[in-house]
């Protein structure tokens, strides 16, 4: 009977031993015998263990990318698992767990990047910026082992530049896998050239443009052949070099308009994008004595000083002649300022009203200085018209045409 | 030809309509023919113009599913280089997260679907490598994490790279060899990740494991302050299926007065978790809820809420979503006076069988740490099917409850029993009773005399041992859902006739013991 009761306490004892999971029987005696927690990534890394594995003895390996269980390799009174070459290589802790049914062991290893460098990737943005010692591009580099892993925080990386005459050198460290420095412009417009280097591997060369900062205000002039207002020719206008407030020629294809207001104060404009900081700008002659206040802009940055152009009346006096039934009108000969016929396709205008009323608006043409209505007997019928001609900044009336 | 050549008034010989025929089979074919000719040439068009389509190569339209949603912690911005916004940090968040998830079906599947999204072309490398090692292995891993919290270290001038590192982020991994559960593990770790900015998407670059520890949580346990005599309530009309536009706080208002009246003073209610809109939580029927408290309130009466009602997926993948359901839920209601707890799931015991004991309770543990770290006023407990599983997650649980549809001899020895395992925590019937169906489909079944003596027998059981209980359940019911009990009508008529009020509104003769005496 004590015998009994012994095998009984024997029985419960064993059972609540192997049901108590983190201290079992024979998992109990199980040491972990490999000392290194550090591993430099490349190497070997193996974990070796002092006991028994049994079939389901599983080593669990987390890394920063994932997990992976490996089967042990058993030995005499040891069992060790080497974790794969590809799984070991990649920076940061692996977390392992011993498992056999339950969890016996857990630790971490902790692998470091190589202390050489295999490749400098560098990114550089943004590629353009404004000349002002206030705007700045940014360099950011992660320098990368043999084995894709960003180096370890407070290495060195060396950034070179160079601009116009003057070379640079500057050293950052690594922090937070990655090391940066921010590239500020200069007064002068033109291009860095960039390079890094770290652990004596030299990267290529980046540039990155240094475009000139907005204008200043600037001058305009223009430049004609006469000053006649004959409707043929044409006037240029033309800004000063534009420049920035370091002295810097605007970049070009800067867009400049140029507002024109007559002596009504009516407004048109013209416009012009600028080669090598100047830019240019037509307008054709009004055919009418007219004054002009010229003002040009670079929306939003610069302006110019407001100038006025006068142009002279070139075209005098006309005739107009009436054909036999008044229904042919020939306005013309139409003479330019040397008394010389004016070129073809000067505007000349009828109005035509019948009771005081606009009737008609016909618009012709000049051919060899002289413009001819014709006007139809289905349309204009028996009856009396007001006639009024325009050319040229001159307006002729004829009253009571009759037709019969 | 041969028509013209045929005297019209002569009948057409049957050699004629077999030719017609023939023709007509002709045609048809060739109409059959050139119809395929031409859906073949424009499936060939349409194939060599995939991938063309400019919405899809600029990664423009909508597509965003809710499918990996962990909680989600963004420390305060300090990063250095260029001030970051909120839109692109959301973009960041967004890929971060696709990045974790369509890691995890990569393990879980040994696949590499999707993950040329979300992991730079040397980056994605590690991946394989670990997918070809599983794989020769025959080693799959279903895993999720259900918290982060990065702290966006910098962010590039150009707005092309970022880096953060992300703490304590929480991994749940349940490890499976030749499809065999080898372990489950839950992991605290951080990381260091790098981003580019590629194609629209923010690929991670570089991924570090900066340091991995053991998952440990310390949860305040909350107590249990009230003397339980409850019931289980859904209206009569509508069991199962009270919210949306069935949702009617005039008979909700009317049934506590009858409640409170019957010297009750708690309910339980359900909140089901796929009509109420999954991780996207239905906001107008979480105002119902509220409604239903604040009548709750009213009579004075408090609510306990049992969560994931009619939920049964627990794959490890689908966590983040009902902790995000949890939380928002939990939330919105974790002030209401009226609240008395909550109940993490209706009989999740149920689901051991189809699902596996241990993954449903460790969704369960993980869930209690999710809805006590959002709510830490209100107990938690689990509404076990039986008296058996009522020492399950025990030390995790605030009380126990657990349901008696048993025979009622048995009681008092099983409760006794249970109370001997676990000290010091209260343990609650939250649900019991009695069908008096008696019927076609059960001929012999109990009457409403016998329903009567059950809950008088139960009653003084109670008194006896002086247990905490919730009555199945108010009304007898008219229409029962098939999600509930099936469709079989023998399961049906009898779910129908646990009521204390039949279905024409008059009390049945065990309304007299709804309650205890004093």
């Amino acid at each position: 009977m004590p015998f009994k009761n012994f095998y009984i306490i024997l029985f419960i004892l064993f059972f609540a031993a192997s049901s108590n999971q983190h201290s079992g029987n024979t998992k109990q005696n199980i040491e972990l015998l490999t000392e290194q927690t550090s591993y430099v990534a490349g190497e070997n890394v193996s974990l070796q263990f002092k006991g028994k594995a049994t079939a389901s003895t599983y080593l669990f390996c987390a890394n920063s990318y994932g997990s992976i269980i490996l089967s042990p390799k058993t030995e005499n009174t040891t069992f060790s698992f080497n974790l794969p070459q590809s799984f070991a290589i990649k920076t940061g802790i692996i977390n392992w767990r011993l498992v056999d049914d339950s969890i016996i062991k857990t630790g971490n290893i902790e692998i470091l990047p190589q202390s050489n460098i295999k490749a400098i990737e560098t990114y550089i943005g943004p590629p353009s910026i404004e000349a002002g010692t206030t705007d700045y591009t940014m360099l950011v580099t992660i320098p990368t082992d043999h084995l894709d892993n960003p180096l370890a925080d407070s290495t060195e990386v060396t950034v070179k530049h160079q601009f116009l005459d003057r070379n640079f050198k500057d050293d950052i460290t690594m922090k937070n896998g990655i090391a940066y420095k921010n590239i500020y412009s200069e007064k002068e417009d033109g291009r860095i050239i960039i390079s890094t280097e770290c652990l004596k591997l030299n990267s290529k060369e980046y540039d990155v443009n240094v475009v000139p900062a907005i204008p200043t205000n600037f001058e305009i002039d223009y430049n004609r052949i006469h000053e006649y207002a004959d409707g043929n020719q044409i006037t240029t206008f033309s800004t000063s070099e534009l420049k920035d407030r370091y002295g810097n020629t605007v970049s070009d294809g800067t867009f400049v308009n140029f507002y024109l207001t007559n002596s009504k104060g009516y407004k048109s404009s013209t416009s012009g994008l600028t080669i090598n900081g100047i830019a240019k700008a037509k307008f054709l002659h009004p055919d009418h004595e007219e004054r002009y206040d010229v003002k040009a802009y670079v929306e939003g940055m610069a302006e110019s000083n407001t100038i006025a152009i006068f142009y002279k009346k070139a075209i005098g006096d006309f005739e107009i002649h009436f054909s036999e039934d008044k229904r042919t009108i020939t306005v013309g000969p139409i003479e330019s300022f040397m008394d010389q016929r004016v070129p073809d396709g000067l505007n000349v205008s009828l109005k035509i009203f019948k009771n005081d009323v606009l009737d008609h608006k016909m618009i012709k043409e000049t051919c060899e200085g002289f413009a001819t209505f014709k006007l139809n007997k289905d349309r204009f019928p028996k009856g009396q018209y007001n006639f009024e001609f325009y050319a040229a900044g001159t307006t002729k009336s004829f009253s009571t045409i009759t037709y019969e | 030809m041969l028509l013209e050549q045929q005297n019209p008034l002569v009948p057409l010989p049957m050699s004629n309509i077999n030719k017609n025929i023939i023709r007509t089979a002709l045609m048809i074919s060739y109409i059959i023919l050139i119809g395929l000719v031409v859906y073949g040439i424009s499936s060939i068009y349409s194939y060599l113009n995939t991938g063309a389509d400019r919405s899809k190569m600029l990664h423009t339209e909508v597509k965003k599913v809710e499918q990996y949603l962990p909680q989600m912690q963004w420390q305060p911005l300090t990063n250095e280089g260029r001030p970051m916004d909120q839109q692109t940090l959301k973009a960041i968040e967004t890929d971060y997260l696709d990045a974790w998830y369509v890691k995890q079906v990569a393990y879980k599947t040994n696949t590499t679907e999707g993950i040329t999204d979300y992991y730079t072309e040397s980056s994605r490398e590690n991946l394989y490598n670990i997918i070809q090692l599983n794989t020769e292995s025959n080693t799959t891993i279903d895993a999720t994490t259900l918290s982060h919290n990065p702290k966006l270290d910098f962010f590039s001038e150009d707005g092309q790279l970022a880096v953060l590192t992300d703490y304590d982020v929480v991994e749940y991994k349940r490890v499976f060899k030749d499809n065999k559960l080898i372990f489950d593990a839950t992991e605290t770790s951080d990381y260091r990740v790098t981003f580019l900015l590629e194609d629209g998407f923010w690929r991670i670059r570089h991924m570090v494991k900066l340091e991995s520890r053991p998952f440990e949580n310390q949860t305040t346990q909350d107590t249990l302050k009230l003397n339980i005599k409850g019931i289980n309530y859904y209206p009569q009309a509508t069991a199962w299926d009270m919210y949306g536009d069935n949702f009617n706080a005039d008979t909700i208002a009317k049934d506590f007065k009858i409640i409170k009246s019957a010297n009750l003073n708690s309910i339980r209610v359900f909140i089901p978790y796929e009509s109420f809109g999954k991780a996207n939580v239905d906001t107008t029927k979480l105002d119902q809820v509220k409604q239903l408290l604040d009548l709750a309130k009213t009579e004075d009466l408090k609510v306990l809420i049992t969560l994931f009602d009619f939920y049964g997926d627990y794959s490890v993948l689908d966590w983040t979503l009902t902790q995000q359901h949890a939380k928002k839920v939990v939330t919105a209601l974790k002030d209401h006076d009226a609240l008395l707890g909550w109940d993490i799931k209706n009989e999740p015991n149920l689901d051991f069988e189809s699902r596996g004991k241990s993954l449903v309770t460790t969704w369960l543990d993980k869930m209690i740490d999710l809805i006590k770290s959002v709510d830490n006023n209100h107990p938690v407990t689990i509404g076990w099917s039986n008296i058996e599983s009522g020492d399950i997650l025990k030390d995790k649980l605030d009380f126990i409850s657990f349901h008696y549809y048993e025979n009622l001899d048995d009681l008092s020895e099983a409760y006794i029993n249970l109370k001997s395992k676990i000290k010091n925590k209260p343990i609650v019937i939250t649900e019991y009773g009695m069908s008096s169906y008696s019927g076609f489909w059960k001929p012999f079944g109990p009457s409403e005399d016998d329903q009567a003596e059950y809950h008088k027998k139960i009653q003084s059981t109670f008194a006896e041992e002086d247990i905490p209980f919730m009555s199945w359940t108010l009304y007898d019911f008219s229409k029962i859902p098939k999600e509930v009990v099936g469709r079989l009508p023998w399961r049906k008529n009898v779910q129908k006739h646990f009521g204390f009020i039949n279905k024409n509104g008059a009390k049945k003769a065990s309304f007299k013991y709804i309650s205890s005496k004093e």
